[in-house]
């Protein structure tokens, strides 16, 4: 564990250093990715001052799923979301090669070449989004309420794991697609709504299938004590997915066939 | 310490025309081709040797390569290396070996080498005092002192390859596979490369090499395996490799008479330059002293050097056999 937070630390030095030698790009990029990720929050507070609203949920509420969703990415993208970029460079040039000859798991070389120091961003706003979320919180949670939380956020962190095991493994059979990252924002949408707004059926999918809903709607839930049982089962889903993914990945990467000499 | 018994590796790949029409009609169908890359080769390399692995584009040495590192895993077949099967003890396996990829760079592009050195050094696990030792020795050996703290992207072709070779060499590898490493380089930085391997195979490091130039396996290799069409074509020593098509000398004379050379039996004109012209000799249809006495008896030789006959014309004809 010693020897892979060294890793980890030795590549963020690096990687440090290596986006310092673009400032200017670090510094747009950072305010690109503030503003975009600011965007959702600001478009449901114009719904809400029009009047219009998700029916059963306040502002706050809403505002407050979206933060836990935004504060989730803004873990997964810096430290393990940048597995797809990694694989779907790497497979295609057949550079993948270099990071099987090092002495650690392919998916912890893979992880850290991926970790991105831009996406730290996403993590600022993530962070600013969810302090101002319970800030405008009428009432406080209280710490069941907290540990509930923390419990269903990590399961968050699992399925964006999972995820991005799932869209990165796919990437050594089918070569160069750059479209995950569409496939990803398409699948987690979701997560980003009260999940009472979708019908029966489908939140079951999003709940005990695909269980975006943990993404942002359930750990939210536990904040605001709006929780049902239905969370918990849930959650043994995103356990369930995330070892199937971890098998995916390295059944996939069994199938890579790196690139002409 | 290396050990390869019918190592095999087939792959599936898609055939597409160039055609329009055929690339629309790959968007629902492809052709599905499976290509036998590697076919049941078999060899043994022992403990500080330097190997030239050799053969023409696609004959299946860096799909070799890439088995012996761990990186792909082979249909069928065994391989043992250091008591390791590569893809299966992958992890532990790698600690102990190094590879510099002549295309394919471990260094940092934005970053100087130093940076990706520190970075080698976290991931091996080497330890402070150690990789300071190897740092510096390598740092010396190559002369690379200033080069490494510049950005790699600043630094030259050779500077580059340097810098690669203390990657790989770092946490003091016992095996190391090169696959073109002076690819590109120039006389001076390809002689630098050239020492450093000798130095530390000196110091008991084996090398595996895959090259196009034959200059590095005349420097380096005492022992060459050529590869083609995925089986091995010839394993021996440089020498043998020479003789391997037989007792034939490179001839260069010039006469003072105009010479007609194709009547001779075993001679074969490889250039006619005026006065001067290159024959190929089969000594064993034609023996040396046979040919002077002929040459000199019908054209009065002026001037002749015999050599052997070059190793990429060697090489050449084994890639040429079918």
């Amino acid at each position: 564990m010693k020897s892979r937070l060294k890793c980890l630390l030795a590549v963020m030095r690096v990687n440090f250093a290596a986006r310092m030698a673009y400032r200017g790009d670090f510094f747009i990029s950072l305010a690109i990715m503030l503003t975009g990720d600011m965007l959702l929050p600001l478009v449901t507070l114009l719904v809400y001052r029009t009047g219009a609203s998700f029916p059963g949920w306040e502002l706050h509420e809403a505002i407050l799923i979206q933060a836990v969703f935004t504060l989730a990415k803004g873990v997964a993208f810096p430290f393990f979301f940048g597995i797809i970029w990694t694989t779907l460079d790497r497979v295609r040039e057949g550079t993948f090669d270099l990071m099987l000859i090092k002495p650690r798991s392919p998916l912890f070389i893979s992880m850290i070449n991926g970790l991105d120091i831009d996406d730290f961003g996403r993590l600022a706003s993530g962070g600013v989004l969810f302090g101002y979320a319970l800030a405008v919180m009428p009432e406080k949670p209280d710490a069941p309420a907290w540990l509930q939380f923390a419990l269903l956020f990590a399961c968050a962190l699992v399925v964006l794991f999972a995820v991005s095991l799932l869209l990165s493994g796919l990437l050594f059979k089918w070569v160069g697609s750059s479209r995950v990252y569409d496939m990803f924002d398409a699948l987690t949408m979701f997560g980003q709504y009260p999940g009472t707004l979708f019908s029966k059926g489908f939140l079951n999918l999003l709940l005990y299938v695909l269980p975006i809903a943990m993404l942002g709607f359930l750990p939210a839930s536990a904040l605001l004590g709006r929780l049902d049982g239905s969370a918990w089962l849930s959650a043994l889903v995103c356990v369930a997915l995330a070892v199937l993914s971890w098998g995916y990945w390295h059944g996939m990467l069994k199938q890579y066939t790196s690139a002409g000499g | 310490m290396i050990e390869v018994r019918q190592l095999t590796k087939t792959y599936e790949t898609y055939h597409r025309g160039h055609s329009f029409r055929e690339a629309l009609a790959s968007l629902v169908r492809r052709k599905k081709v499976t290509v036998e890359a590697v076919k049941g080769i078999s060899f043994r390399i022992e403990k500080g040797e330097i190997v030239g692995f050799l053969g023409p584009n696609g004959a299946g040495k860096s799909t070799t390569l890439k088995m012996l590192t761990g990186v792909l895993h082979p249909t069928s077949g065994e391989a043992d290396v250091m008591g390791f099967v590569p893809w299966k003890h992958r992890k532990r396996y790698v600690a102990r070996i190094g590879a510099v990829f002549g295309q394919k760079s471990q260094l940092l592009w934005d970053i100087p080498p130093i940076d990706a050195f520190h970075l080698n050094k976290a991931i091996y696990g080497v330890p402070e005092k150690a990789f300071r030792e190897t740092l510096d020795e390598l740092v010396t050996l190559l002369g690379v002192g200033d080069v490494m703290r510049k950005p790699t992207r600043q630094l030259s072709l050779g500077e580059r390859m340097k810098c690669e070779f203390i990657m790989a060499m770092l946490h003091r590898p016992q095996v190391v596979f090169l696959d073109e490493p002076t690819i590109g380089l120039d006389v001076i930085a390809k002689d630098t490369i050239r020492r450093f391997i000798r130095e530390m195979n000196a110091k008991g490091v084996t090398f595996i090499l895959t090259t196009h130039d034959l200059g590095d396996v005349e420097e380096l290799a005492r022992r060459v395996i050529v590869i083609n069409h995925g089986t091995i074509v010839f394993d021996g020593g440089i020498r043998q490799l020479t003789a391997h098509l037989g007792d034939r000398k490179r001839v260069r004379i010039s006469t003072e008479w105009p010479a007609d050379w194709a009547g001779l039996p075993g001679v074969r004109a490889v250039k006619d330059a005026g006065p001067e012209t290159e024959l190929e000799l089969d000594t064993g249809v034609l023996p040396l002293k046979d040919f002077i006495r002929l040459a000199n008896d019908r054209y009065v030789i002026r001037d002749m050097t015999i050599a052997a006959l070059p190793i990429d014309q060697v090489i050449m004809e084994l890639y040429r056999k079918p």
